[in-house]
């Protein structure tokens, strides 16, 4: 079900021109890297603000709220490049053990954005009036640092792996189903594929 | 150019899987944490957001990580090149990389430094630093993903 919607949305029209564009691709993946940087910036300015570690002059209702804007803008060019490069690959994606971690960890900071919500995000002014910053704001910011860091190393692990699709499909589905076979398989039996070229076997 | 090829850190690199993609992992956050932090002081140049703080507060906040941050960037790169110094002598992209990122180095601690901490440089002079601040860190992250296609 979500194998063959992940195999959908790779063959569309725009996902089958952006995978074989020469230069689209790594653009994009460079914008995906230019948003990281935006958003990473950010996101550790506020964390470490939040820690009392930087910026301790200003109060963390100001940097907290100033750096939201930019946040999200830095953000939303990450998540949107991301998708376009699942997009292109994304059966490949779908088998990639350190694109499910990532998946998770992403989930995992939604979780943590939307527990520490109340106390901590939308009410910084409330942190600011303590007498120091309270523990689960400096909590909220340990997480976020280290599940943002732990997302960028897995998503940079995605390009070690290479699923074995070739083998996936000739095991999931016989070959003359399967659209994209151009090289020459060979069956169980040791046998050419019908489909394709004349090959010799070695 | 065969003394570098050959080095104990290539074998190190060369003999874990893991140990460039570790190296890599820290190459790119700590280029996150910097990249960003400039990007920052150039938003607040730009007159985009932190409009509460002055420019050289913004900058003075944020130049101890931003340093600490580059500091990881130019420790960690130089033991990804040694993996293959060959390959990536050779490499366009390497090469734009490398001359934007001494442009771009360069330009932060001098004039980018300048007119972040004064505070009565005009408008026109902030934007233009902005402007050029963003494009050649820009064109660094760019430098260093197209290393990989070129």
């Amino acid at each position: 079900m979500l194998l063959s919607l992940v195999q959908w949305l790779q063959f569309t029209g725009f996902f089958t021109e952006l995978r074989g564009s020469a230069y689209v691709y790594p653009i994009v993946m460079s914008l995906h890297m230019v948003g990281i940087a935006l958003f990473g910036g950010m996101v550790l300015m506020t964390d470490l603000r939040l820690l009392g570690w930087a910026m301790r002059k200003r109060s963390i209702a100001d940097v907290v709220n100033q750096f939201r804007v930019p946040k999200r803008w830095g953000l939303l060019l990450t998540v949107t490049c991301g998708f376009l490069m699942f997009g292109s690959k994304a059966e490949e994606y779908y088998y990639n053990a350190f694109f499910r971690t990532k998946l998770i960890l992403l989930a995992l900071v939604v979780v943590q954005e939307l527990v520490f919500y109340r106390g901590v995000y939308a009410n910084p002014a409330a942190l600011d009036q303590a007498p120091s910053v309270p523990g689960s704001a400096k909590l909220a910011a340990a997480l976020s640092l280290l599940l943002w860091t732990s997302i960028a190393c897995c998503g940079r692990g995605i390009g070690y792996i290479e699923p074995p699709l070739d083998k996936i499909h000739a095991q999931l589905l016989p070959p003359s189903t399967y659209p994209r076979f151009t090289e020459p398989r060979s069956t169980q039996q040791g046998e050419i594929a019908p489909c394709c070229s004349s090959k010799p076997t070695p | 150019m065969l003394l570098i090829q050959t080095n104990a850190i290539a074998d190190a690199l060369n003999s874990s899987e893991w140990v460039f993609p570790i190296t890599e992992c820290f190459h790119i956050a700590a280029f996150a944490w910097s990249i960003g932090l400039i990007a920052l002081v150039d938003f607040r140049l730009l007159g985009l957001g932190l409009k509460r703080e002055t420019v050289s507060q913004v900058a003075k906040a944020t130049a101890p990580w931003t340093l600490l941050g580059l500091a990881v960037v130019l420790l960690s790169g130089p033991v990804l090149f040694l993996s293959d110094p060959r390959m990536y002598l050779y490499n366009p992209s390497f090469r734009f990389k490398i001359g934007a990122l001494a442009i771009a180095i360069i330009f932060n601690y001098t004039i980018h430094r300048k007119v972040a901490l004064s505070e009565s440089s005009s408008t026109a002079v902030r934007v233009l630093t902005g402007v050029v601040s963003l494009a050649l860190w820009v064109s660094v992250v760019f430098g260093g993903l197209f290393i990989a296609f070129a």
